[in-house]
């Protein structure tokens, strides 16, 4: 199911690999032309390794649509001339989708949401979007989730009959006020533009909550709907390795259970690692259009353009693929995760969808930390 | 152009992997460019400069021309035009629409200074970044899929692929300036030569090293005229071309410049093609009509592009031999193109050349420019 895509203007015959909303020659609107289905019309084996491309020997196929349209594409499996090239959809719970940006985020939202099965919602379901918006950031600083990500999510989910009245967007920040963490983060137009609701965590209300020696106080916004997604910005992260889509449901909690797990980490890891056993089922959409690298935000790490759209109907699924993708080491909650039964944790029973592993592997600086930085 | 053109002195550097700095190969190419115009820095009125921005030739040096004034000693105006592999040629096509009568056109560029993985990483940025660079479409990859087409579409025999590289390699050997010089490479070094993207050895492959080379122009007359000048920039993806094999960058920018110089591509004695990879030097026989489409393996195998042949192509050694600096390319070219119809070129000399070309290209098939050079009468 991959994505051709071409903007063309229908009357002055010109086509576009960018999106290109308006025909330059016509001022006309262009038509989105979009193909999930096609030929190999040239391939090469690549032998020399580069850093973007460090596992060889790879493919790269020339493949043509019924339009004559044509795209490269990465891959590692052989093909030959003429070959149909078509991505399979899994809606399992070991799958995970890994969708390349081509400039355009509704695509990507939607092929990545695809691959696993897509979402289905009836008109009345209640929809939360739990993205990540604790800190003031731009967009290109990868400290957040990516406003264009979060602007095509709701463009997905309207699309398949979702109502805007339904739709709620909650973060919280354990470090600012609400309005000055998501000042800089672009949420509030694209909650405008939508005319979604944008909740503040910490104004809704918690529950007491047990599992295992951990005693959580939770907010109950998760349990009041009946979908719910995860929208993590994929980072570095000095103690837990990586901020996925575990880090991502802290904000669940109440300020003081966060501040209590952040004073032993070795804690904050046990009690990450069974913290989706107190939320209903979720999707996980992770945003690594932009994400961090090196040290992650608390050490000046450096923002990451990975250009990739993650997804996953599991959070083990999920974190233990996005870190494989980005060849961070093992995340010892992930695997903590994966032994208490919150999901699959070994990389030979999870699917991967929409590209291979071995084809999207980049070497990421790793969070080590810097003497060079004064601790705060 | 408006008023006809002249080349007063040209210059290039030893092509090579030595550890120098672009200040220094400016300096050695203009001091020597201005010996052979035997012109004073102070009678340049202006110069035109092209070289990449790489992040790992360790410079970072991005206000390239208030280099050059730092060199020269003088504020005249001086203006940098880069694109990439091409960036020699467009400076050149750039500096004869200029109306400054005294024109330094330079181009130099550090292309090795880290290992291969690096290098390749640099040079994909001349790709496009999500589409191309994204899908590991690394430059040999791109050349290589527009060579398994050719082959396909045109019955083109590997074989052609590798008398190309054979013959740049035999003229390299001639040529002092060269990377290759002295160094014979027979037929069996390249066929068994590793396969770097398939179906290219790594002798269809340039090689990339670290050069400058300069060029003098006038509105004085000398005894090279330059006749005519033509630049087309196709898209930056291959794959958004209708028809791969084909690069009409190359046919449109050879079309004005034959059309300027009043002469068709039969009446070249001597070109210097961009022969980045082998099959961009067989598609180019195509583009500028030196033989009909689909027939540039003939072209190659029956000899006429070879130092004897009918129409001697790299006499220098070409991007395969010569090596191939990125900017500074174009103007090489240039360089070798002049001192051929000047009849310098001692044992790699063509037979009496009248006219010559120049082909250079940046990125696969987007900017190209074709320049036709002739002999004046003095």
């Amino acid at each position: 199911m991959v994505r051709i895509i071409r903007w063309v203007g229908e009357k002055s015959g010109k086509k576009w690999i960018y999106p290109v909303e308006e025909d330059i020659y016509t001022h006309e609107k262009t038509k989105k032309v979009v193909s999930k289905k096609a030929k190999v019309v040239g391939f090469t084996k690549v032998n020399i390794p580069s850093p973007l491309h460090p596992i060889i020997p790879y493919n790269v196929l020339i493949l043509e649509d019924v339009h004559g349209h044509k795209m490269p594409k990465k891959v590692m499996k052989d093909y030959a001339m003429g070959d149909t090239y078509e991505d399979a959809i899994s809606d399992k719970e070991n799958a995970f989708a890994i969708v390349k940006l081509k400039y355009d985020y509704e695509e990507a939202v939607d092929e990545a949401l695809e691959l696993i099965g897509g979402i289905t919602i009836t008109p009345n379901q209640k929809i939360l979007i739990k993205p990540n918006l604790s800190v003031p950031g731009n967009a290109y600083l990868g400290t957040c989730t990516n406003d264009k990500t979060l602007d095509a999510l709701l463009i997905y989910l309207l699309k398949q009959g979702a109502k805007p009245a339904n739709i709620t967007i909650a973060e919280q920040s354990f470090f600012l006020p609400f309005e000055k963490a998501i000042a800089k983060t672009g949420i509030l137009e694209v909650v405008k533009k939508h005319k979604v609701k944008l909740v503040n965590i910490a104004d809704t209300k918690f529950e007491e909550k047990k599992e295992r020696e951990f005693t959580f106080k939770i907010s109950k916004i998760a349990q009041d709907h009946d979908i719910v997604i995860n929208v993590p910005v994929i980072k570095t992260d000095m103690i837990l390795g990586m901020d996925g889509a575990f880090e991502n449901l802290t904000r669940f909690l109440h300020k003081e259970s966060y501040e209590q797990l952040a004073k032993d980490p070795l804690k904050a890891v046990m009690a990450l690692a069974i913290l989706p056993k107190l939320l209903p089922p979720f999707i996980t959409l992770g945003d690594a259009s932009i994400g961090m690298q090196g040290n992650g935000p608390a050490q000046h790490g450096e923002p990451g353009f990975f250009n990739m759209i993650f997804a996953a109907r599991n959070p083990v699924v999920h974190d233990r693929v996005a870190s494989e993708v980005l060849c961070l080491s093992k995340l010892p909650y992930a695997e903590l995760a994966g032994k208490v039964g919150v999901g699959e944790f070994e990389l030979d029973n999870i699917e991967v969808l929409g590209n291979e592993l071995e084809a999207v592997r980049r070497d990421i600086l790793k969070p080590t930390g810097s003497r060079l930085f004064k601790k705060s | 152009m408006n008023k006809p053109r002249f080349i007063k002195g040209v210059a290039m550097s030893r092509f090579s992997a030595d550890d120098v700095s672009t200040q220094e190969l400016a300096l050695e190419v203009i001091n020597d460019a201005l010996k052979d115009a035997s012109m004073s820095p102070n009678e340049i009125d202006a110069v035109v400069v092209s070289t990449v921005d790489t992040k790992t030739n360790t410079e970072r040096q991005r206000l390239y021309p208030a280099i050059v004034a730092s060199i020269l000693k003088r504020k005249i105006p001086i203006i940098r035009v880069p694109a990439v592999c091409g960036g020699g040629g467009a400076a050149f096509w750039t500096a004869l629409r200029l109306q400054y009568n005294n024109i330094l056109v330079l181009a130099v560029d550090r292309v090795v200074s880290s290992n291969t993985s690096k290098i390749t990483h640099e040079i994909m940025s001349a790709a496009e970044n999500l589409w191309e660079q994204e899908e590991g479409l690394i430059f040999p990859a791109q050349n290589a899929i527009v060579a398994q087409l050719h082959m396909n579409k045109y019955k083109t025999p590997k074989q052609a692929l590798h008398r190309i590289a054979l013959k740049n390699h035999e003229n390299g050997c001639l040529n002092p300036k060269a990377r290759f010089y002295g160094k014979k490479i027979t037929m069996e070094d390249i066929e068994k030569s590793p396969i770097v993207a398939s179906p290219f050895n790594i002798y269809d492959c340039s090689i990339s090293v670290n050069g400058g080379a300069a060029a003098i122009i006038s509105f004085d007359k000398t005894d090279i005229e330059v006749l005519g000048s033509g630049m087309a920039t196709d898209n930056i993806a291959p794959f958004e071309r209708e028809d791969m094999t084909t690069w009409q960058g190359t046919v449109l920018a050879g079309k004005i410049a034959f059309k300027e110089a009043g002469i068709t591509p039969e009446d070249i004695n001597v070109a210097e093609l961009h022969d980045a990879f082998t099959i961009v030097e067989l598609i180019a026989y195509e583009d500028l009509g030196f033989c009909k489409k689909g027939e540039g393996a003939n072209f190659i195998l029956e000899g006429h592009s070879t130092l004897q042949g009918k129409l001697p192509v790299n006499p220098s050694g070409g991007l395969k031999a010569r090596g191939h600096p990125i900017s500074p390319t174009g103007v090489a070219q240039i360089v070798e193109i002049v001192n051929q119809l000047r009849q310098k070129c001692d044992t790699r000399q063509v037979k009496n050349p009248e006219w010559g070309l120049t082909h250079n290209i940046g990125g696969a098939g987007g900017t190209t420019t074709v320049h036709i050079f002739h002999k004046a009468e003095i």
